[in-house]
């Protein structure tokens, strides 16, 4: 009916009345009801997710109406967990639910985008007869043409361009880095590729089949814990988020569950309601907080005291005073608590020094294999020291003996844990300690037993329980008075001592650490630390990772069901890795790629280090040996490189493809000859390791290609470093950067370079701070309009990203944009590059035999005359790769032919993949078109690339699994058959994730099963199967003894304080005399945005402030004359930034919070001091790379690509806090003048 | 047909048949826009003086205009209303009330023109509706300088034609006649405000036919019935 007619009558509307006449019935007309049903109203309802930036993994239902998303809502379709446990569905936050306002917001690029300037060059030159490469080539060699563009980056200025045109100036420019300055000038940059892995392999394939870098995200990001590597020899593996359930007692510290673990939180609620006891150490009143039966606000970064003085309950009640029979068993098995350790003399002290191996036995103890390789215990059975199964040496050159059964020699073991009972005398062994006002070291009373070794040498030996007893400070009548009860607060890691330390009262850590220790002897392990982001991203983070650990294997909690650890942020679960990685890296071409350790990349292209205040010096160990006193940490990575710890990008000071072409011209005909001339090349000093002239031209990166990743904007610690020096543009730095002057391995130039990237390509669908800093953009499919797989480690299911609508405007999906880049370049390159031959060299990798390249841990530096330079031993490996650069199109689209001749591979394990290959060619077809790869099974489109992931990855396919546990079977000598029996025939394909999320299957790859009987937990099958951990030891290791590792004090887990890393003591003169404060700089993930993605979504803007904010304590604010709401700004010596402050009691004095990662595209005002645009939370940080985390070469410590590195922590810094009054808030919003484009950097700074 | 005779014979229709049908269209059809799009919520600044000004004024004109030329001339005879009277009522209360909209619309067209938060949401309806009324003010104030010449020589013929007019044209029989010796001014006064009408529907003048005197009286609770149909 008519509204207007219902007017009419407006007498008789009322039918009935009800409540005494207060209600009334009418039979008005509803149709303005259907605006709202119209609203919910779709035609079709696609499957996707959200592929980047979130680990949560969660299947959405993408609704379409009238060819456009409508709107998108939580799929409620997983598989169950099991009886009794509750089911991971639904899943999805407000974040996911808002992605679709991104796919017709604002942001949106549409088309490809490219500098106007540099477009109106390219054209120029083209017009002038050059071809694309000669055209790009004549902008490069003018620095007044290449200046007029790179200057203006970040300042707008883009126009629209054809598809054909932009990837014609990519190629071009890439064939033109190839030929001038090498392959590995090149770089790409995208992260966390579980989230959308055919978008990633994308990019990584294209670049590594034409020889780029790829740069790695996990240990850059600062989530990767590299306490895991050099613990267990594991990037990191944890439990699905459903494992909670299971757990009883769980401590939460540094991640924040309901906020950043959304679809997940209910788990931990759940886990309550079953009687879990949950504990919360937030320093700040954090949404987790709520959940807690206890909160322990401990000072932000000190969770490693807490943890140590909890730990030393647990190992003082449950070890010492009783020993608790499970903990026992668990530490004699799964730890190296057992194993033996050298004292070493130092002067008139002893110290700890390296782990006893069967090689100090005369006739290596009878064993021939690796013998420098494998540790030694005490066995109570026969009373003698033996060699049992399971460290590093069984696993290279020998089967069947790599297991933790508690065999030696095929005999039954029970390992000692102590001598205490059976000791030849007690000496005093040094600790190194950390807390300024204690002193630098600490005496400990340990019972040895004495030694010869075959060497002659005598020696004391001691377990590594005995030491860790020691260190703990715990009293064992030996003489030396150590804690006489945990109130005493005169001794580290008792709990009176860490209430000192953290603000926790001793109290509660005293109980805490019972409870947790008591509980997992009940349960047989069902404790559970829940951890991430907040206590990793801290310059000495593997104190406060190994300091839970130690706790955790204490009480037998790590591989237990409802145990163990939780580390949850940027979780790197890729979970069809093996069947991944061949096509990510064009491993199926050619190997191997080019990985490189992005921390380390950036440190030192975007001129980081020439800053670093931090004196390598000060990180020293009083027990240190020091060689490298006196080095900067700069010159320890490049030490590290050079002995082929960790990879270089560049290279060398020259053209690797050029290298190659000397090499033969001087008669090398293979690769060991290239190696050959390469090694003598590098002892002459002809050719140079690029890292020691790192700021020289021909070492400086050229391409640099970013996808799936908001790297300026977002990620770039140091943000005003790559600003400046990376890409030439307006920057904040506010100091000269003379530091670095004092290196000793890195070569110094007064002037510092700026602008070193010729071209910056962004592929993305939105735009934001890291497109308005490139030079070209691309537009690219959002995650509802391409095929795609995702999975995570909360959950343990395989689903898609499918399209629901075609991509919008001239956007493409990823793998379709870099074959079209592929293909320009193939045609470019016919003429310009032709066939190549390029030297990579590789660091020792990990899950390798080159993992055992230096025994003992000792370094040897071949240029400091210790030993010869041997590619593989003391040097990188130096492998001769073919380029085909004309055929890269032709390999990009097809799975190439190592696959057969190779097969397939996955953490040290092997399988033939011909089956696969096989299906393949039947399931997607294969190449038709007239290239190299006719006949070869097809990854042309999305949906291929997506099956041939999951046909040849265990996890998806059940042949594989057997294969590939079949090969682990012969290593551990032990059958696992009954980990995949029941699915091997399962083959699971694109269209059945559409369909509905699969589960995986159990694969050697993780250490955790899929099973009907326990959740996905880390470390399952080390202990449940008897898997050894990857590590020397082959067991979780408390202790590291590497000689850089005892250099810096990290032997075993010490309380390390912050480091000072001094950008806060330069006040500006304008803040000096006004009312200002030194915060901590905290930069925790937001509730309304996750990374930079949905922080400019409308919907999410509209939830909190709408623009840039950080919080401080209501305390701090008054002393300053702040409110709430007002304009403030943050600032030390790496720049500055500008946002409105939220004062709130939730936040501790001393700390400032502010999200990750509000960036510049939102209501960013302009700095009052750098005179620049007010910048983004990591305006204010620098990266400082710690040289533990450069090994490289020893077991466990080997690289692999963001499994060991640098990492990019920012935690540690301060920043200066002043108010800016409204009237003083600059928009910028003034014309670009010659003079504002000339003035680059702000007001004083010269360099 | 002279321009004269379409104007005041033709066009009134035209505007009213698009007023009355317009208005209806959008009621039905357009719920959602039937609004007074208030800027109030963007900027308060004034806005007491300004907006009450003009809602005073032009309300008290409306209905000014309603009582004072559709009540049959005999009516007000008959009430002891003389035409002299009724003139110098009209002159003054136009003139008061005219005055208060004056001031009211010109304080609301600077505000539209020059404040940024309503500049942004101001679409051209908006602007042209309000410029449109101050145009149609001015000139009805402009008509009573020569209404008060016309009172000073008691000469009511041009009110009582005026009166006829409107009469002729409510009751469908228009004689546009009527207005032939009337002043150019009065004609293009009753244009203009002919055209408020015509465009009426087009603008959020809509919200004029809703004000919400219902909701003083209304239950707390109102159920609309769901017709399921049976078949």
């Amino acid at each position: 009916m008519s509204h207007f007619l219902d007017r009419l009558k407006f007498f008789s509307k009322v039918k009935e009345t009800f409540s005494k006449g207060h209600g009334i019935v009418t039979e008005e007309n509803r149709q303005w009801e259907d605006t709202y049903r119209n609203r919910w109203r779709h035609d079709k309802v696609v499957r996707s997710t959200h592929g980047v930036n979130c680990t949560g993994g969660c299947s959405w239902k993408i609704f379409v109406k009238n060819g456009l998303v409508a709107y998108e809502m939580q799929q409620t379709d997983y598989p169950r967990t099991r009886e009794d446990l509750p089911n991971h569905e639904p899943r999805g936050c407000q974040r996911g639910a808002s992605f679709s306002w991104y796919l017709y917001s604002p942001h949106r690029i549409k088309y490809p985008l490219i500098r106007g300037r540099l477009v109106d060059l390219y054209r120029t030159e083209r017009a002038l007869g050059k071809d694309p490469v000669e055209a790009w080539a004549a902008i490069q060699a003018d620095p007044e043409k290449r200046a007029s563009y790179t200057g203006v980056r970040g300042l707008g200025g883009f126009v629209r361009a054809e598809w054909d045109e932009v990837t014609e100036m990519i190629a071009a420019s890439n064939i033109h880095t190839i030929k001038k300055w090498g392959p590995d000038r090149i770089y790409g940059f995208s992260p966390i590729p579980a989230m959308s892995m055919i978008s990633y392999a994308a990019g990584s394939r294209y670049l590594s089949l034409i020889g780029a870098g790829v740069g790695s995200f996990y240990d850059w990001y600062c989530d990767l814990p590299p306490a895991s590597p050099q613990v267990w020899g594991e990037q990191t593996d944890v439990p699905e988020s459903a494992d909670w359930y299971n757990s009883k007692y769980i401590i939460v510290c540094g991640a924040n569950l309901p906020m950043t673990r959304t679809p997940d939180a209910h788990f931990a609620v759940e886990s309550r309601y079953n009687g879990t006891k949950i504990v919360s150490m937030a320093p700040d009143y954090a949404e987790y907080v709520k959940f807690a039966d206890l909160w322990m606000p401990v000072k932000q970064g000190t969770d490693a005291a807490a943890f140590l003085a909890m730990g030393h309950v647990a190992l003082n009640e449950f070890h010492i005073k009783k020993q608790d029979p499970y903990f026992t068993e668990y530490a004699r098995k799964y730890t190296d608590l057992p194993m033996q350790v050298i004292l070493e003399t130092q002067g008139d002290r002893l110290t700890s020094g390296r782990f006893l191996r069967a090689s100090d036995f005369d006739n290596n103890m009878g064993e021939d294999n690796n013998p420098e390789w494998k540790t030694i215990v005490y066995d109570n059975k026969s009373k003698a020291f033996v060699v049992p199964n399971g460290s590093v040496g069984f696993r290279w050159g020998e089967e069947g003996k790599w297991n933790l059964l508690e065999q030696a020699n095929n005999n039954e073991t029970e390992a000692e844990l102590s001598c205490l009972n059976s000791k030849d005398t007690i000496v005093d062994v040094t600790f190194p300690h950390f807390t300024q006002e204690e002193g630098d070291s600490l005496v400990r009373k340990i019972p040895v037993r004495e030694l010869k070794l075959a060497s002659g040498e005598e020696v004391y030996v001691t377990s590594v329980f005995d030491l860790q007893v020691a260190q703990y400070g715990i009293d064992r009548g030996l003489g030396d008075n150590l804690a006489t009860s945990y109130d005493d607060e005169s001794i580290p890691y008792t709990p009176a001592w860490a209430a000192k330390v953290t603000g926790v009262s001793a109290a509660d850590l005293q109980r805490t650490g019972f409870e947790f220790a008591d509980n997992a002897s009940k349960t047989r392990g069902k404790s559970m630390v829940i951890l991430g982001a907040a206590i990793n991203h801290w310059y000495h983070n593997d104190m406060n990772y190994r300091g839970i650990m130690n706790l955790l294997h204490m009480c037998g909690c790590v591989g237990q069901s409802g145990g163990g650890w939780a580390h949850y942020v940027g979780q790197e679960k890729l979970r069809p890795q093996a069947g991944w990685a061949p096509i990510a890296f064009g491993l199926d071409w050619q190997r191997p790629p080019r990985h490189t350790a992005s921390t380390t990349y950036w440190y030192f292209h975007t001129d980081q280090w020439r800053y670093e205040r931090v004196e390598a010096d000060s990180l020293l160990a009083s027990t240190a040996k020091g060689r490298y006193r006196g080095y900067q940490l700069a010159d320890y990575n490049v030490v590290a490189q050079r002995l082929g710890w960790t990879p270089s990008m560049p290279h060398f000071d020259k053209n690797p493809i050029e290298i190659v072409k000397e090499a033969e011209a001087a008669g090398a005909e293979d690769e060991a000859g290239v190696s050959d001339y390469l090694v003598d090349k590098l002892k002459s000093g002809d050719v140079n390791f690029a890292y020691e002239d790192i700021d020289a031209e021909e070492n400086h990166p050229r391409n640099l290609f970013v996808w799936r990743s908001n790297l300026i904007g977002c990620s770039s610690k140091g943000h005003e470093y790559f600003l400046k020096h990376l890409l030439g543009a307006q920057n904040g730095v506010m100091s000269e950067g003379t530091e670095g002057a004092a290196c000793k391995e890195v070569k110094w130039h007064e002037k510092s370079p700026i602008a070193k990237l010729d071209m910056m390509v962004d592929i993305n669908f939105r735009l934001n701070s890291t497109g308005a800093y490139s030079d070209i953009i691309l537009p690219t499919a959002t995650w509802y309009e391409k095929a795609d797989l995702n999975t995570t480690d909360m959950h343990p299911f395989i689903h898609p990203l499918s399209k629901a609508v075609d991509p919008a405007w001239e956007s493409r999906s990823d793998w379709q944009i870099f074959k079209t880049i592929a293909k320009k370049f193939s045609e470019l390159s016919e003429t310009h590059l032709g066939k190549q031959k390029d030297v990579v060299a590789l660091p020792m990798q990990h899950d390798t035999p080159m993992a055992l390249a230096q025994p003992f841990g000792e370094v040897k530096d071949w240029k400091k005359g210790d030993c010869e330079p041997v590619p593989g031993k003391t040097a990188p490996i130096f492998k001769v790769v073919e380029r085909d650069f004309p055929s890269t199109y032709g390999k990009y689209i097809a799975l190439g032919p190592l696959m057969r001749k190779l097969g397939n591979n996955i953490k040290g394990v092997d399988w033939n993949t011909d089956k696969e290959v096989d299906e393949l060619a039947t399931l997607n077809g294969v190449i038709t078109e007239d290239v190299i790869s006719k006949g070869m099974p097809s990854l042309s489109e999305d949906v291929h690339v997506c099956d041939a992931v999951m046909r040849m990855a265990p996890e998806t396919n059940g042949e594989v699994a057997h294969k590939s546990w079949s090969a682990q079977s012969k290593k551990t000598g032990i059958d696992h058959s009954h980990l995949y029996k029941g699915r091997q025939e399962d083959k699971i394909t694109y269209h059945d994730i559409v369909a509905q999320p699969r589960k995986i299957i159990t694969a050697p790859t993780w250490s955790g099963i899929e099973s009907e009987e326990v959740s996905y937990n880390a470390c399952y099958t080390n202990i449940h199967e008897h898997i050894p951990l990857r590590t020397l030891t082959g067991r979780a290791q408390f202790y590291q003894d590497h000689e850089w590792m005892l250099d810096f004090g990290e032997g075993f887990c010490a309380y390390k304080p912050a480091v000072d890393l001094q950008a806060h003591k330069n006040v500006p003169a304008a803040i000096k005399d006004k009312p200002h404060l030194v915060l901590n700089w905290i930069t925790p993930h937001s509730k309304w945005g996750i990374h930079s993605t949905y922080q400019d979504n409308l919907r999410m803007l509209t939830l909190f402030r709408g623009g840039p904010y950080f919080w401080v304590s209501e305390e701090d604010a008054k002393s300053i004359g702040l409110q709430d709401n007002d304009w403030v700004e943050a600032i030390n010596d790496n720049g500055a930034t500008v946002a409105r402050v939220v004062v709130s009691q939730r936040v501790p004095n001393g700390m400032a919070i502010m999200y990750h990662a509000q960036e510049k595209n939102v209501n960013v005002p302009g700095s009052n001091t750098t005179g620049k645009r007010g910048g983004i939370l990591n305006s204010v940080t620098r990266t400082v790379p710690k040289p533990t985390h450069m090994i490289g070469g020893y077991a466990q410590l080997s690289y692999a690509f963001n499994y060991y590195g640098t990492v990019g922590s920012n935690r540690d810094e301060h920043v200066i806090v002043h108010k800016i009054k409204d009237q003083d808030v600059d928009w910028l919003e003034r014309p670009l003048t010659p003079e504002r484009e000339a003035k680059k950097n702000p007001p004083g700074i010269n360099n | 047909m002279t321009l004269h005779d379409f104007a005041f014979g033709v066009y009134p229709y035209i505007a009213g048949t698009v007023f009355l049908l317009g208005n209806w269209m959008r009621f039905d059809r357009e719920q959602y826009t039937w609004k007074a799009d208030s800027s109030q919520l963007l900027s308060n600044q004034g806005m007491r003086m300004a907006s009450n000004l003009f809602h005073v004024g032009i309300i008290a004109i409306f209905f000014g205009h309603l009582v004072g030329l559709l009540t049959p001339h005999s009516w007000f005879l008959a009430m002891g209303v003389s035409d002299m009277t009724h003139q110098w009522i009209a002159i003054i209360a136009g003139l008061v009330f005219g005055g208060f909209c004056f001031i009211g619309a010109l304080s609301l067209v600077i505000r539209r023109m020059t404040n940024e938060r309503v500049m942004a949401v101001s679409r051209t309806r908006d602007n042209f509706i309000i410029i449109w009324l101050l145009i149609t003010v001015t000139l009805g104030l402009i008509t009573t300088i020569y209404s008060i010449g016309h009172a000073n020589n008691n000469d009511p013929s041009v009110m009582l034609a005026l009166a006829s007019w409107v009469q002729s044209v409510a009751t469908l029989s228009v004689d546009a006649s009527l207005l032939a010796n009337v002043d150019p001014i009065f004609k293009l006064h009753i244009f203009f405000g002919m055209t408020v009408f015509l465009v009426f529907p087009f603008t959020r003048l809509v919200h004029v036919w809703s004000v919400p005197i219902g909701y003083l009286g209304r239950a707390y609770q109102i159920v609309r019935v769901k017709k399921v149909k049976v078949n």
